[in-house]
């Protein structure tokens, strides 16, 4: 089988017009107008705005404004072009060709070509982005002529073709970086990308500043003017600067998840749960499997049972959440729901601790254990509450352990942890955002976010390897619902939520959300109706 | 010269104290559990081992204990404070933008509550036990008695939420206006209640102080004789008494004035002032060490500043003080 | 029974005496009273005041009335077991540097006042942060922020009362100076120090509530600065989560500042109506 994607000048029009019909009655109706002041909260204020150097939320949003990548993902993760206007890959999986985009300029004049791609993914990226590190040391990258990229692998890799949005594969300039050093570039501070909003100001403790790329590839875009991400340090502060229209957008965890229905009760106001489709945030309880009891399946089990995910997806994440079934989150294409799965029932999660011969005793308590809440503020403690309260019914007693960033990180990267919360954003694709947190491979003292809990399964490893080598689509599907199956059953952790992070943005500003970048995405189409 | 002789002794006493608070903090600190590499490495969403070596190695987390001791000591000696491990930025940068937010909080509030706390004292203590004097100590002891956050909330509750008179939180519009009149109006709007709140707290402090204070004085020999000679009632309280009972006032000012960095935390907090109180709080939990040191020193050198400040002002106000030293 | 009669007659006093006793009998028979674990869910999430309960519900449908009555005990322990060891801290410290004087006074003085010069909120924010929020660390941090101003005021004290002729005579009479220290002139200077005492309770329960509504108190245990701390992102919402453990603060700071106020009219007579101020 060979794939080919082209699209022409006719195919973008069309994407254009398809995107308008999307974006709602109200955008399809209206034209699309020029002009405007997009201002959008952003908190905290970032360590840096280049996509790769920094890999926090809050650099995200402006950076991908202002750099793009080979592809985007629509919401169903599909490629979709960018800079790169068509892609080949090779029956056998090992080569992928990529044709791009002629006529794109840097922000400083210069022209884009095949040098800065293979710079971004040879030198760039191996350099500075701990995430897609591993995944570009598997690839060698050739340009034949200065439209033309050619990566070729030694064995079939699936989730390369999810790996080129603007943050797991940044495009940056070949001729600002080559020769310096990355991290001290000057250039990092005031960032030259291709997108269609421009760099222009960074007052620290207020605002950055991006204005119109007049020269965008894309002709009459972006219709914006400018942006202006505001650092508002308060969550209530930032619901007020909303409700007074004084912002027009505000993302991710801005709003407290108590004051989003409020807000999207508001006439001037709109609220959408799509656009974190690549990130695809799980929420989870997770229990050292090195420690008793919790190397015992059935007290793993028990846990299930004895929490309401219903309460804590209503009560605590106030309907901003749903109840996952396994490792691999609903929005992605590999998920399946045919697994086992763990209803609210307490008197069942009794009787398997019984079965274990932990009984209660006198006090009604049969067994003690310590809970490590994710140190991020109000919500999580409160589930860290809830779980106490849950798990106390049933007779096991939490003592809820508190800790900064730092003490929670250092416990849980070194082991030294009977449960904790966590979240983590299982990204595009299984093998680059799940098979962390499960492979014994990946069990590796001292670093966050790898196969903390020590689960260790062969046949896990074994699925997850093959699945991540292999090149059809489709059984790579059914090796992923084989994994679900065995890992839900092993309850390898306990998922509690998938987070379903709000955007909320003005009525007026229409075409935000439109991929599964979501407010990640470039904002090239965003515009305000009149 | 005795002055010279004075301001010297105070520069090497503050010297020492800097020196010694630095050391302190710089052990206690990394006394915590917790790795700030790590931290790093969750704020970017990626962990591997070369990462984390690479952030070691750029912030000297490698080196042993006694050279970043060292080095750090030598560098505030030079007045490099370093970089922010979070955001690479120079510490000193990240507190001197902070620095005028909260001394515009903190100062209104000392100003206001300095001005109003002793005059009305004042007042109270020349009518003793009248209606007047009950009400307001009553009324003093209660907002000396009351979490100082939760007087923030109520305010906000009633004057933001209910009336929408005033602005709850932040400094400045989000929307920045034009104009200087016009902004600067904008920041008295924001100014107004996180400086009440903190000010309630301190006019409750100086009214009592201030009172007790006059009353004591009001018993001393000199005042009995000057009110023997047959002065006026009032000049005997300004002339004699309150000369004298400014003492205690001015002793408690200074040291007050020491700690309006570390004092404004929580009303930072509440109001979401972008004062230096917050960026402690928010440096503490991502273990932004370095940042944390520098707001560390920095409050520290204004404690010991205003206690040298206090005591010239002392010996201006108390001759006796000055014959002593 | 001077004292006592002295102590009565200021009304403020017994006022707060009173109020100082229903809050202290609260806190003892709390498991009596509210006979729930304050930290389970008793109901419907953000239920408002009255009805079934009577001060409403939280978040996770906890009855804020147990919270209040719970919380009394974290708060009044807490205030006084750090008031005990800042005291036993600042009156070893200060009878040392009082009764020996030379080169230990001078030692001693420079220590107590370095630690006046760390800004103590601050310090005290760092202390538990390092030891990990929970009661031991708060009580150590306030202990050790607070010390200070019991040193120095034990200090004054025992200066003073070193050159009295009693104290002298015991010292040549080959008594051992601990036990001078302990059955001499410490009787001597308690009263200034029981009045002292008294009110930094006050300061520690503030101080205490202002960890907690930081997010750095026990999470184990209901405490009044908590309540206010968890409930302050939805105070638009359910006023009633903030107000109630608000009010409870105030009232029993309130209660113990009139106390030590009554205590000090009543033990220092020559000093009546003059207010101890801690910074």
């Amino acid at each position: 089988m060979r794939r080919r994607t082209t699209m022409g000048l006719m195919g973008r029009l069309a994407a254009v017009v398809f995107a308008l019909v999307l974006a709602g009655a109200g955008a399809a109706r209206a034209e699309p107008q020029q002009g405007g002041t997009l201002n959008s909260t952003l908190w905290p204020e970032p360590p840096g705005i280049v996509i790769g150097i920094h890999l926090n939320a809050p650099t995200l949003l402006p950076s991908s404004k202002i750099f793009e990548g080979l592809l985007t993902y629509d919401f169903a993760l599909s490629p979709q072009p960018m800079l790169a206007e068509s892609w080949e890959v090779s029956e056998d999986g090992l080569t992928y060709t990529f044709k791009l985009r002629q006529g794109v300029k840097w922000h400083d004049g210069e022209d884009f070509n095949a040098e800065d791609v293979v710079y971004s993914l040879t030198k760039f990226i191996p350099e500075v982005h701990p995430r897609s590190r591993p995944t570009f040391a598997r690839t060698k990258v050739t340009a034949p002529d200065d439209h033309t990229v050619v990566l070729t692998l030694e064995e079939p890799y699936g989730p390369l073709i999810r790996s080129f949005d603007v943050i797991g594969a940044p495009i940056v300039p070949e001729h600002v970086y080559n020769g310096s050093d990355i991290r001290e570039n000057p250039a990092n501070r005031a960032p030259i990308g291709t997108g269609p909003f421009k760099f222009s100001e960074w007052a620290s403790g207020e605002y950055i500043h991006l204005v119109r790329n007049d020269a965008y590839w894309l002709d009459g875009r972006p219709y914006l003017d400018e942006i202006y991400y505001r650092f508002i340090p308060d969550s209530a502060s930032r619901a007020l600067a909303l409700e007074t229209d004084q912002v027009h957008l505000a993302t991710q965890n801005d709003i407290e998840l108590v004051d989003v229905a409020r807000l999207a009760a508001m006439p001037h106001l709109e609220m959408t749960t799509k656009g974190w489709e690549w990130g695809a945030p799980i929420s989870w309880l997770e229990m050292n499997l090195r420690r008793e009891p919790f190397n015992d399946v059935r007290f793993r089990k028990a846990v299930m049972h004895a929490l309401n995910r219903e309460f804590i997806r209503d009560s605590i994440f106030f309907g901003l959440a749903a109840i996952p079934t396994g490792p691999i989150h609903s929005s992605s294409p590999f998920y399946t729901d045919d697994v086992p799965t763990y209803e609210y029932d307490p008197e069942k999660a009794k009787a398997l601790l019984d079965e274990m011969g932990l009984e209660a005793g006198a006090d009604g308590v049969r067994a003690k254990i310590g809970l490590l809440g994710l140190p991020y503020g109000e919500l999580w403690d409160r589930l860290s509450q809830y779980i106490r309260q849950a798990l106390g019914e049933v007779g096991v007693e939490v003592t809820i352990e508190t800790s900064d960033v730092a003490g929670w990180g250092s416990r849980i990267s070194n082991w030294d942890v009977d449960m904790s919360t966590t979240y983590l954003t299982t990204l595009s694709d299984p093998a680059l955002g799940v098979a962390r947190s499960y492979i014994t491979e990946n069990q590796r003292k001292g670093v966050l976010f790898t196969n903390t809990s020590g689960y260790s399964n062969p046949e896990v490893d074994r699925l997850f390897a093959e699945a991540a080598s292999e090149p059809n689509e489709d059984k790579r599907r059914e090796l992923y619902h084989q994994v679900q199956k065995i890992v839900a059953d092993e309850v390898a952790l306990a998922w509690l939520v998938e987070l379903q992070w709000p955007t909320i943005h003005s009525a007026k500003l229409k075409n935000v959300v439109r991929n599964g970048l979501g407010p990640n995405d470039n904002f090239a189409e965003a515009y305000f109706e009149e | 010269m005795p002055q010279l002789g004075f301001v010297l002794q105070w520069v090497v006493k503050a010297l020492a104290v800097v020196l010694a608070i630095t050391i302190l903090n710089f052990f206690l600190i990394r006394l915590a559990p917790g790795d700030p590499a790590v931290v790093m490495a969750g704020e970017a969403g990626a962990a591997d081992q070369q990462f984390l070596d690479q952030v070691r190695r750029d912030f000297g987390l490698d080196q042993p204990l006694a050279v970043q001791l060292a080095t750090y000591v030598k560098n505030v000696l030079t007045l490099d404070l370093g970089q922010s491990f979070r955001t690479g930025r120079p510490v000193a940068d990240m507190i001197f933008e902070r620095l005028p937010a909260t001394l515009l909080l903190t100062g209104t509030a000392y100003v206001f509550a300095l001005i109003v706390g002793p005059l009305l004292g004042a007042i109270a203590a020349m009518r003793p036990r009248s209606v007047f004097d009950s009400l307001l100590m009553v009324v003093a002891l209660v907002f000396y008695a009351t979490p100082i956050f939760w007087v923030g909330l109520l305010l906000i509750l009633v004057f933001s939420v209910q009336l929408g008179w005033l602005p709850p939180f932040g400094m400045q519009s989000m929307i920045p206006v034009k104009g200087a009149l016009a902004s600067t109006l904008d920041v008295i709007r924001h100014l107004i209640l996180p400086a009440v709140t903190l000010g309630l707290f301190y006019i409750a402090v100086y009214v009592r102080l201030t009172r007790a204070s006059m009353l004591e004085t009001a018993t001393l020999d000199y005042v009995k004789t000057a009110r023997a000679k047959g002065l006026p009632e009032w000049r005997v309280a300004t002339a004699h008494i309150l000369r004298t009972a400014l003492i205690p006032i001015i002793t408690f000012a200074g040291l007050q004035a020491g700690h309006l960095v570390g004092g404004a935390i929580v009303v930072e907090t509440v109001f979401a002032w972008p004062g230096i109180g917050r960026l402690a709080f928010d440096a503490l939990f991502q273990r932004d060490y370095n940042l944390l040191l520098g707001v560390f020193l920095i409050s520290a050198l204004m404690v010991v500043f205003f206690n040298m400040v206090t005591d010239i002002v002392l010996r201006i106000a108390d001759p006796r003080i000055a014959g002593r030293a | 029974m001077e004292f006592l009669k002295r102590f009565a007659e200021n009304r403020g006093a017994v006022a707060g005496a009173i109020a100082l006793a229903l809050i202290v009998v609260m806190a003892i028979t709390a498991p009596l009273i509210v006979p729930i674990d304050p930290m389970s869910t008793r109901g419907r999430p953000l239920l408002p005041p009255g009805g079934e309960f009577a001060f409403g519900t939280d978040m996770l449908g906890r009855d804020v009335l147990a919270g209040i009555v719970h919380g009394a005990r974290i708060s009044l322990m807490i205030g006084l077991i750090s008031t005990v060891i800042a005291a036993a801290i600042g009156v070893s410290v200060g009878a040392v540097a009082g009764f020996f004087g030379g080169w230990i006074d001078d030692l001693l003085v420079r220590i107590t006042e370095f630690f006046q010069t760390i800004p103590s909120f601050i310090f005290a924010i760092l202390l538990v942060a390092i030891m990990t929020p929970g009661l031991t660390s708060i009580v150590t941090a306030i202990a050790v922020v607070t010390w200070p101003p019991i040193a120095r005021l034990a200090r004054s004290e025992f200066l003073g009362l070193r050159r009295r002729e009693f104290v002298e005579a015991a010292v040549l009479s080959g008594v051992s100076r601990f036990r001078i220290i302990v059955s001499e002139v410490l009787p001597n200077a308690v009263s200034p120090l029981i009045v002292m005492g008294s009110l930094m309770i006050a300061t520690a329960i503030l101080t205490e509530s202002a960890l907690s509504f930081l997010g750095l108190g026990d999470p184990n245990r209901i405490s009044w600065g908590y309540m206010i701390g968890a409930a302050r992102t939805v105070f638009r919402q359910a006023w009633w989560l903030s107000v109630f453990p608000g009010l409870a603060i105030a009232i029993t700071v309130l209660a113990i500042n009139l106390v030590g106020e009554g205590l000090n009219d009543a033990l220092n007579p020559h000093l009546k109506g003059r207010v101890r101020i801690q910074t």
